[in-house]
């Protein structure tokens, strides 16, 4: 009856005995971690070994004095806070400069950020010529560096220099106090005002104003190409849609097309306020250049730009706080 | 028409023009609005008119803003042609009436342009490409990995571009002039010069050579243990590894470790692009057998290649006008020259006469303009890739 029963063979499986090896490999995520400090490498050892020595001494330096030995080494003298306390209470300009070029930060980044969203706005329609003033807008950024402005400074230097000694009428008025490119002149403007009988005062506050207004377009180059990226992931089949629902472009602008790039609004803040900063034709930063090359100036420029750097830092973590609660994530795991 | 003596084909030909006619006379009666009534109902709208009102505002203020971007580099371009006569000529404001290139011809020769312009090249292509690469794997590293304080070496990424430079001005100076590693060599040095001089005759022993070193100590009223007195510098001499000023090593060292100017930027800008770029694709290629090197030499740099374009741009222009870091290194022009510091008169044009403000001003513009002639020549051709690249940076997020 059975005969098709199935024979179980009793085979049991075959032991091979291997000599057992013990593999000491970590999991793949320690390995890889691993990596992702061999990567990091240059950048680590670079901080460890360079920069962060050039911070505490930089500390260290402001603190004390120093004198150049004439056998070519130095020595610290140590003077405590000999130098902080002399740029802020002694230092004839330190306070107000400082206080100036926040005032100007104050109107520059909200005039950049919004000046630059208007223009990624009107560069992203389509329009001939799109390219070629794309192009001259990014110039500013390559081009206007610190050779120009330094170029201008001696020019303008020499300038009031000669027109001093008596040739032009130029004695009497201030270059607007920043050392920032001009377009304008304020000797340009007097002329063209002076036959309608305008106040001097009106004819320097057009000025600053036309001044300022140059100054605006020639920083926003860089905040124009982020703002421009940023406007170029939002899908058109939102604008589509709107645009069957009935919306004019001003409703869009403020309802779409605003909250979706309220996060490259935060970056170009932060992005601006460090520019404006750290460029090369602040105020306070060619003062603390004069009194580096002064008399015994080394140290005091440091304490100086010390100061000026926790300046920095409260008024970058003011406005990073300040914008970051108003700025709307797509993603609800941001 | 006479039907009657047509033969049978004539006839259908006749039939058939006959119909064509009786078919245009039909098209012709139907109603149909007028060409000038169509152009009206067209073009005489609200809308059109609101577009093409937002097109002539759209262009006359794009127009208006490149002029004021552009105006200064037109109105310095037309003043280096000028000749010496021209500027006390007061009815030249911006055509030349002598044009020449004589001051070009000065500025070449007696300024040593092509020189510096050798050396500027050098230095700024080695230091663009050093940083490229050095930032892309940075990046890469920060944004692909999970390592321990992830997070705080990036604040401290963010941290090396927010110092302003003159705060380090004076260190980073000091630093390459008696370049040492956290004083070790320093140290190391000062040490054993300090028991070579204890061992030595003059000194006269072990113990005196103690007590000779201890004096100055004593002499200055400081505190002192045997760690200092052995350590110390009495004759104040620095001893360095090596003094790294008047070369290229400062940015060689500074590139290469990803903590030249604005390279926290660069860092930033990729690791946003790499966080962009889909973990699919990498374990797709670890399925396959490759490491992480290869993965990242093959896959994700030839990826990344847009990217690299744009920071390739921004540091090379950036280093090429940069006057703050080669001041501070190059504290003579004997070793090397740089092109920023041409920008001086050259010696064989006379600019003693009435309109030498305006002439040297000139002539310096000239400078300028010779400064950046070859960075806008290398940016016309590559602003295409510049700003396509950063389109597609994904700092978006």
């Amino acid at each position: 009856m059975n005969e098709n029963v199935i024979e179980k063979k009793n085979t049991a499986p075959e032991v091979v005995s291997k000599p057992k090896k013990k593999k000491r490999s970590k999991s793949l995520d320690i390995q890889k971690s691993r990596m992702g400090w061999v990567f990091i490498a240059p950048f680590l050892i670079g901080f460890l070994l360079i920069y962060l020595p050039m911070i505490v001494e930089s500390i260290r330096f402001s603190f004390s004095e120093i004198d150049i030995q004439p056998g070519g080494g130095y020595v610290l003298v140590d003077k405590g806070w000999e130098n902080y306390s002399y740029a802020l209470f002694e230092d004839p300009s330190f306070v107000t400069t400082l206080m100036g070029s926040l005032t100007d930060l104050a109107f520059n980044v909200p005039a950049i950020v919004i000046f630059s969203l208007f223009m990624a706005v009107l560069l992203n329609q389509k329009m001939r010529g799109r390219a070629i003033f794309r192009a001259i807008f990014f110039i500013p950024v390559i081009v206007s560096t610190g050779i120009i402005e330094s170029i201008d400074i001696q020019n303008q230097l020499a300038q009031n220099m000669e027109s001093t000694t008596g040739a032009e009428g130029t004695g009497g008025l201030e270059n607007s106090g920043s050392s920032g490119a001009q377009i304008i002149s304020a000797m340009d403007v007097r002329v063209l005002f002076s036959g309608m009988k305008i106040g001097a005062g009106l004819v320097n506050y057009v000025t600053e104003l036309i001044n300022g207004v140059y100054n605006i377009i020639n920083k926003s180059g860089v905040q124009m190409l982020i703002f421009l990226a940023g406007l170029q992931s939002i899908s058109p089949a939102i604008y589509e849609s709107c645009y069957i629902d009935g919306a004019s472009s001003w409703e869009t602008f403020w309802k779409i097309t605003f909250p979706m790039i309220s996060p490259m609004i935060l970056v170009n803040a932060v992005y601006t306020v460090i520019d404006s900063f750290t460029s090369q034709s602040n105020q306070i930063m060619n003062y603390i250049s004069n009194i580096y090359t002064g008399q015994n100036g080394t140290v005091l420029a440091t304490a100086m730009s010390w100061m000026y750097f926790l300046v920095v830092v409260l008024v970058l973590a003011l406005v990073a706080g300040v914008l970051s609660a108003y700025v709307f994530y797509q993603r609800k795991d941001v | 028409m006479d039907t009657s003596a047509m033969t049978k084909k004539e006839l259908k030909e006749y039939q058939k023009q006959l119909k064509r006619e009786e078919a245009i006379r039909k098209i012709k009666s139907q109603e149909k609005t007028p060409f000038m009534m169509r152009l009206r109902y067209k073009y005489l709208t609200m809308y059109f008119l609101k577009k093409v009102a937002w097109a002539i505002f759209r262009f006359v203020l794009l127009v208006g803003i490149s002029y004021v971007i552009l105006f200064p580099y037109i109105s310095k371009i037309a003043s280096s042609f000028m000749s010496r006569d021209d500027f006390t000529n007061v009815m030249v404001k911006l055509i030349a009436m002598n044009p020449t290139l004589d001051t070009y011809e000065a500025i070449i020769t007696d300024n040593r342009y092509f020189e510096a312009l050798f050396n500027t090249t050098l230095l700024s292509v080695l230091c663009a490409v050093s940083q490229t690469l050095i930032c892309s794997i940075v990046g890469y590293g920060f944004a692909k990995f999970k390592f321990k304080c992830k997070n705080l070496l990036f604040l401290c990424v963010i941290f090396t571009m927010i110092v302003p430079h003159e705060t380090i001005q004076l260190s980073m100076f000091m630093k390459f002039r008696y370049f040492d590693i956290w004083g070790i060599y320093g140290g190391a040095t000062n040490f054993f010069e300090n028991i070579k001089f204890m061992l030595s005759e003059e000194a006269g022993g072990l113990a005196n050579g103690y007590k000779l070193l201890e004096q100055g100590f004593i002499d200055a009223e400081i505190d002192y243990n045997f760690m200092d007195v052995l350590f110390s510098n009495p004759q104040g001499k620095i001893h360095a590894i090596s003094n790294m000023l008047n070369s290229y090593w400062p940015f060689a060292v500074l590139s290469l470790t990803g903590l030249a100017f604005k390279n926290g930027l660069f860092i930033y800008i990729m690791r946003q692009y790499f966080n962009g770029v889909p973990d699919e694709l990498e374990e797709a290629a670890y399925v396959d057998g490759a490491g992480v090197i290869k993965t990242f030499v093959r896959i994700i740099i030839p990826m990344a290649v847009p990217m690299m374009v744009t920071i390739f741009m921004f540091s090379f222009s950036w280093q090429w006008s940069d006057t703050f870091y080669t001041g501070l290194f190059f504290t003579s022009t004997k070793s090397a020259i740089l092109l920023p510091n041409i920008v001086k008169i050259p010696v064989s044009l006379d600019t003693n006469y009435v309109a030498q403000s305006t002439y040297e001003a000139a002539i310096r513009n000239t400078c300028g303009i010779l400064i950046l002639l070859p960075l806008v020549i290398i940016y016309m051709f590559a602003q295409r890739t510049l700003i396509e690249g950063v389109e597609r940076s994904g700092i978006t997020g």
